[in-house]
Parts: C-alpha cells; structure tokens; sequence
C-alpha cells in the first residue's frame, strides 16, 4: 500500500528529529546546542537549545510585525492620492555603514569566543555594542536632521512612516545592546545558559537587526 | 501490567517562603493556567452581562436600566457595550481560556515536561493580560475618545502578552518533550496548542502592528489613517467606506484567523474527549493532524474574505472566496474523524461528553450557516447582518464554550482533586444546549427575514413576525444566561464539598496528566522522568478490564527488549493496526 507507506516515511522523519525535543535551528550552524550532552538531565538543569528555538521562533514574530508595516506602506503608497516624494538625511547611509561594521565586529567576536580567545573576543564585542550605539546616536541625528528640514511625523505619510520605521527598528535594536551587555556583563558561572550559547543567540539577534534595518531602508528609499 | 511509572512522587516542594512568591510571583504553570481559567470566567459572566443588558435594549429600547442611567438614549453608549462584550468574549475568553488556560496547565503534563519553557516570560505574560483586561473595562468609564485610546493601547498589550505566550508554547513543545514523545505520540490536545501557538504568533504581530498604527497616530499626529481625524469632523452620512480600507486589512487579517485561534485548542480538545468517552482510538488521528494543520494554515489567508463589500481588485474576491470554501476541507476531515470515532463505540455520556457531542453539533450547524457566508456576494446570498451575528456566534462564541465546558468537566478532578456534580451537570448541558439553538436559529431567520424586507413581501406580516422573534430571543437569552446558574452552583459546590476523585485516573485516560496524583504535584513528575512508550489513544474495546494503555506504561517483558531499544524511535509504526492483538498478548504476559 503505498500510501500508507510514504505516510509513515514522514512519520519516521518526524520521529527522527524529533525524538529528543524538535527540529534544530535553521540558522544555528554550529551544533546549535552548546552544551546539549544533557540526554540524561536532571530535574533543573535546562538544555540550551530552548533558547535558539526561542530566538528564531521570536524573530519570525518579529518578521510578521514589521511585514505587516511594509504591507501598510506599499498599500498606502499605492492609494494615497497626495503621496509626497521623501528625501531621506544624508546620516541614515553613513549609519547603515556602522551598523554592517557592527555586525561584523559581532561575527568575529563570535567566532574569537569558538576558539577560546576571551580577550580578543571582549575588545570585539565591546567595539560591536559601541557602534550599536553609536548607530542609535546617529539615527537620533538624523531625525534632528529631517525635523530641520522640515519633515515632522505629521507632515505626510512617507514622512510618518520614516519616524516610525526607523523608531521601532531602533526600539528593538536598543534591545539588542542590552541583550549585547549582558552577554559581556553578566557572570555566566551562575547564569542557566553557557556564554557561547548567549553570545549566539545575540549574534542572531544583531544580524537579523542589521538586515532589517537594510530592508526597511531600501523600502523608504524605494518606495519613496 | 499497567503500572504507575512515576507513582508514588515525593512530597512536593514548596516553590519558595513567602505569601508574594506563592501568589503573585508564582511562575508555576500550573498555578498560571489556573489563574487564566479564573480570569476568564470573570470575563465571561461580565461579557454575558452586557449581552443580556443588550438583547433587553433591543426588545425593551426604554426600559431603564440600573447603574447606566441615559443608556436609553445614547446609542454611543450602547455602540460602546457591544464593543466591551466583543473584546471581553473574544480576547479574554475564547482565546484565553482554551490556550493560555488549559495550555499552560495541561501542556507540560502531557508532553512529560516539568514546567514551560520559560517561566518567568509566563508570569509576565500573565499580568500583561490581566493590566489589558483592565484597561479594555476600563475604556468602557471614560470618555470616548479616551476611551478608545485605552482600548487600542490595551489590545496592544494583549497582542504582546499573547505573542509572548505562543513562544513559549511553541518552544515548550518542540524542545520539553519528554523521553520517547516523538511528535507523532503527542495528544491531539498538545498538537493543537502547538498548531494554535504558531498561528497566533503570526496573527497577533499583525494586530499589534495595526494598534501601533492607531496609537502612533494619536500620540505622534502621524497620518497613517488620516482619514480617521477627517471622520471625526463631519456628519457620519459623508464617511466613505474605503477611507478605512488600511485598517480593514489589517484587522480582519488578524479577525479572520483569530477565529481559528479560538477554535483549533477546541478542536484537540473534542478529540481528545471524544476518543477517551469512545473508549477507542481518534479515527485516522494522523489525518487529523493534518486537518488541525490545515485550518492554520487556511485560517492564515482568508482575510481578504471579509473586504468583499469594501472594495478589492476584481479577481481577489474569487481567490478569497475559493479559500473560505477551501477551509470547509480540513474542517471536513476533522468532522469526519470525530464521527469515525464515535462509529460503533460504546460511547460513554459524561457530561463532559455530551459538551463535546454538543461541540460537534453546533459546529455542522454553525458550519453549514457558513457556506452561504463563504461566497462573495453577500447580496446575493440574501442575508444580512442578523444572520452573520447569528452564524458567528454559534460557530465561534457557542461552540468554544462548549469545549471549554467540556474540558472543564473533564478536568475539574485533575485540577481540584475533586468531581463536579454529573447530574447537575447533564442538567446544565441539556438547559444550554436548547437555549443557545433557541437564541441563534431564530437570529439566522431574522436575517433572511430582512432581506426579503428590502426584496419586497408583505411588510406588516414580515415586520410583526420579526418583532415576535426579538421577544422570543431576547427570553431565549435571559433563560439561557440564567441556566449558568446552575454550573456557577455546581462549580463552587463541587470546590468546596464535591465527591473526592479516589482515583487519580477516574476517565481511564491513556494520557501522561492522569498518572500523577491530583492536584499534580509542583514538579509534576518528580525525580523520576516520564519515558513515553506509546500514542496516546490506546482505548481497547474488547472487553479486558484496563481497557488502556497508559503512554507511559513499562511494555510487557515480552515486547519490553525490542521496544525499550526503541523508546524514542519508531516503534509505533504499526501499533494502530496491531494495538488489540498487542494488548491481549500482554495481558496474557
């Protein structure tokens, strides 16, 4: 009976996975499970990998948020009837730039960390939260920017959808220096989770902050 | 032998000294589903309040009524308590109830975990409800525009506490499953809390983006609805329908789907109750997987469905359309595992059960009020708002409440260690069961009543048989609403002096929730961890005396070699077919 037969093919590959707690991270490269040896575990001590299941299941919510704000835009740019060109401050590029420089200063600490060398790893990751802030300063600067050249969030729609694009990105990115400080703050000798896995789980977090702020751009810039 | 796997837990562990830890701070998903079941049925005996303080509005448009003095008069007032009802119904209580609620109660104890994922995200989440519950009442006292301010900032609220909830359940299934509780193995029940809490992760982000929007607009003065400052300044005869278009979209592409939020946990439920009271297996249960999978996945894209009178691209309403219908399929499927099950069983009529039955009774009638609904011309389909108050109601309103009914009378002894009163109960059913017909049929006439109204026919006749049909509902509804009662009675009687559960299995389950003491102990399982062995229907109907198989019942020495080997792989390929032939060989053992 075939049918029944490629049905349990999916069940085993289910099973397969799924044996032991589900699917891996798509995105967790490297044996997304730090410290994951725990078949065995006692009562308290929580495997890792709940936490990468968590951020990238967080991410896709994240996701939704912000599609459901670019869907807004692309209906509202294609039915408004007095859509105003938008001309984006000159800052937002020289920002993008440090936020890229950013998330490759996290790679490489990252990737320091992997192989042991705390030191080099710390200067990395410190360079990568200062140039976080430095991008929220800058953002910052830019509105200053755009409110003297005379684009308030009330002055037209593209105009309120700049503020609050790049508002909401910077809420969640402001999030991500904090999930950066803690990282290289806390004391991980008590903390439920290893210092590789945090250090991961933020990374994901930095890049996927990068990559949005590259989308909600080239939408603005776009779309204008 | 069917025997205890972790029978016999330690003595639980107290969480921790002090009276905030124990109560507000306790981050024990077993105290939080509780609390969640508590706070929606204060929502729910305030929402059936103002529904009845409306159905007597309706029929009796002057009487007065106490503590709402000029509620005749002002129908801003009246707009606003059908809003408060809306919001308290569908937030607090069908979407609360049976996620949040049973979710966080049930779900670590059926998949074998010891807590959620993330404890201290829960409690959170929690609290953020209860401030959102306050907040949307709250909008009620003040002034409109206040108000309405309010209610969009507690929604929002609500969206992040919802989101925050669906991670952790989402992350607590795929990670926290037990040894050998492959997903396959998992109880309906947990699948649709799974299914569910990846849907609602992508619906309530959309909704939270649209609150956003609102609020953005009221506290920045940004123009995404600029129409709305527009609205506010002229006569509402001028307001054109498409000027809200943006917020249409963005809300029914939560609304639509929402429906589906309410109703998925209640679809695992009725299977789950169905199958235990069947005393047989769920009947294709992968199948129905695959339906529960389905209704996400359709639920997802028929937003549009609901933008048919307020202007789309031409080709969309046939795409949207097909997509309503195409949602009948895996609504199909379910309907058709649920009657496989009760096929042939020796069913038993707990009231539970007869929720369930109940359950499935409203929603083929409240399903086939649907189809009309489903095509893109409401015009054409001749019905009008009554009929779609009529059809949503059943469907949705009614019929979760009568899973969440079920799922309470099944597992009130769990919870409490004690059973609710059955004829009470049966009592309670039956009084609702007619009334809630009572209420919603003559509301679908009323519907198809008013369209031929505008088509022509004898007005006098029509309008006076319409009048009658009011009075009818609205007693209907007063009969109904104080039929409650009776479970209000039956609730704090059974809490208080209800006949001890003896045993920890009274339902003879097969599910792990039902091997532990009840209440359940903090840590649910104790020392010992839950190793799974099998599905989790394994009802037998050929007559040996445990007609079950616990999931985590230590196999027969015979089998207990190949299959320990196995725990946590495949070794439930065949068991569907096998499971009678396997079950009397251990008894043999």
């Amino acid at each position: 009976m075939p049918g029944t037969s490629a049905l349990e093919d999916i069940e085993l590959i289910i099973e397969d996975i799924g044996g032991r707690g589900g699917k891996g991270p798509p995105a967790g490269g490297d044996d997304g499970g730090g410290g994951d040896s725990s078949k065995r575990r006692g009562p308290q001590p929580p495997s890792s990998r709940r936490y990468i299941t968590a951020i990238v299941v967080a991410l896709v919510s994240i996701v939704m948020f912000f599609m459901a704000m670019a869907a807004a835009f692309l209906f509202l740019r294609a039915t408004s009837k007095n859509w105003t060109p938008l001309h984006l401050p000159a800052l937002v590029w020289a920002n993008t730039a440090i936020l890229l420089l950013s998330s490759a200063a996290i790679e490489l600490a990252r990737r320091s960390l992997a192989r042991l060398r705390l030191e080099q790893f710390r200067r990395l990751w410190f360079l990568a939260t200062a140039l976080g802030v430095l991008f929220l300063i800058g953002q910052l600067a830019a509105w200053r920017e755009f409110i003297h050249a005379g684009f308030y969030v009330s002055t037209s729609q593209a105009s309120s959808f700049f503020y609050v694009f790049t508002g909401l990105h910077g809420l969640h990115l402001l999030g991500g220096v904090f999930a950066l400080l803690y990282v290289s703050l806390r004391k991980f000798e008590i903390a439920k989770v290893s210092r590789p896995v945090a250090a991961e789980i933020a990374s994901y977090y930095w890049h996927f902050m990068d990559g949005l702020w590259i989308f909600l751009l080239a939408l603005l810039y776009l779309g204008k | 032998m069917v025997t205890n796997h972790s029978g016999g837990p330690p003595e639980a562990p107290e969480p921790a000294p002090g009276v905030l830890s124990r109560t507000i701070f306790n981050s024990n998903h077993k105290a939080i589903g509780l609390r969640y079941l508590w706070l929606a049925l204060a929502s729910v005996l305030l929402g059936m309040l103002l529904s009845l303080l409306m159905r007597v509005h309706l029929v009796w448009p002057a009487a007065q009524i106490p503590f709402l003095p000029g509620f005749a008069t002002a129908p801003e007032r009246y707009a606003a308590l059908t809003m408060l009802h809306g919001s308290l119904m569908v937030f607090f209580v069908l979407t609360t109830a049976p996620q949040a609620g049973f979710g966080n109660y049930f779900l670590p104890l059926q998949i074998g975990a010891r807590e959620m994922a993330f404890p201290s995200l829960n409690l959170f989440s929690f609290w953020a409800t209860v401030v959102s519950l306050l907040g949307v009442t709250a909008s009620f006292l003040v002034q409109p525009n206040a108000g309405l301010t309010l209610w969009t900032a507690s929604v929002a609220l609500f969206c992040l506490a919802a989101l925050l909830t669906s991670i952790n359940f989402t992350v607590t299934v795929l990670d926290l499953r037990a040894k050998g509780m492959a997903l396959p193995r998992m109880p309906l029940t947990a699948w649709a809390w799974f299914i569910n809490a990846i849907l609602s992760m992508l619906i309530f982000s959309i909704l939270l983006a649209g609150c956003v929007f609102l609020l953005s607009d009221c506290f920045f003065a940004s123009q995404f609805f600029p129409s709305l400052a527009f609205l506010s300044q002229q006569p509402p005869s001028i307001a054109q329908p498409n000027l809200f278009s943006l917020w249409q979209r963005l809300f029914w592409f939560f609304a639509q789907a929402e429906v589906y939020v309410a109703m998925l946990p209640c679809f695992g439920i009725v299977s789950h109750l169905l199958s235990t009271f069947s005393r047989k297996p769920v009947f294709a249960e992968r199948l129905a997987v695959f339906a529960l999978c389905g209704v996400g996945l359709f639920g997802f894209c028929v937003w549009g469905q609901h933008m048919f009178s307020s202007g789309l691209n031409p080709w969309s309403p046939l795409v949207f359309s097909l997509l309503a219908s195409s949602l009948g399929l895996p609504a199909c499927v379910l309907l058709v595992t649920w009657l496989g099950t009760l096929w042939n069983a020796k069913i038993q009529f707990t009231t539970a059960m007869l929720f369930a039955l109940g359950f499935v009774s409203l929603f083929l009638s409240g399903g086939i009020s649907g189809i009309f609904l489903a095509g893109n011309n409401l015009a054409a389909a001749s019905v009008s708002d009554d009929f779609v108050t009529g059809h949503f109601h059943l469907v949705m309103g009614v019929a979760a409440t009568f899973a969440i009914l079920g799922a309470l009378f099944f597992w009130f002894p769990k919870v409490f260690g004690r059973c609710l009163n059955e004829t009470l109960g049966k009592f309670h059913f039956w009084l609702t069961f007619a009334g809630v017909y009572c209420v919603f049929m003559p509301m679908h006439w009323l519907g198809l009543m008013a369209r031929s109204q505008t088509v022509g026919g004898d007005l006098v006749a029509l309008s006076s048989l319409g009048a009658s049909l009011r009075t009818f509902i609205t007693v209907a509804t007063l009969v109904t609403v104080g039929a409650q009662a009776l479970f209000l009675i039956n609730f704090a009687w059974s809490l208080a002096r209800g006949q001890k559960s003896q045993d920890r299995n009274p339902w003879r389950s097969a599910t792990l929730e039902w091997t532990v003491s009840s209440p359940p102990p903090f840590d649910n399982f104790g020392a010992t961890e839950p190793i799974i062995y099998r599905g989790a229907y394994e009802f037998s109907a050929s007559g040996v005396v445990p007609d079950f198989l616990s999931q985590n019942a230590v196999p027969a020495p015979s089998e207990s070699l190949s299959q320990a080997k196995q725990a946590s792989e495949t070794s439930s390929r065949k068991e569907s077919e096998g499971i009678h032939a396997r079950h009397k060989r251990s008894r043999r053992h």
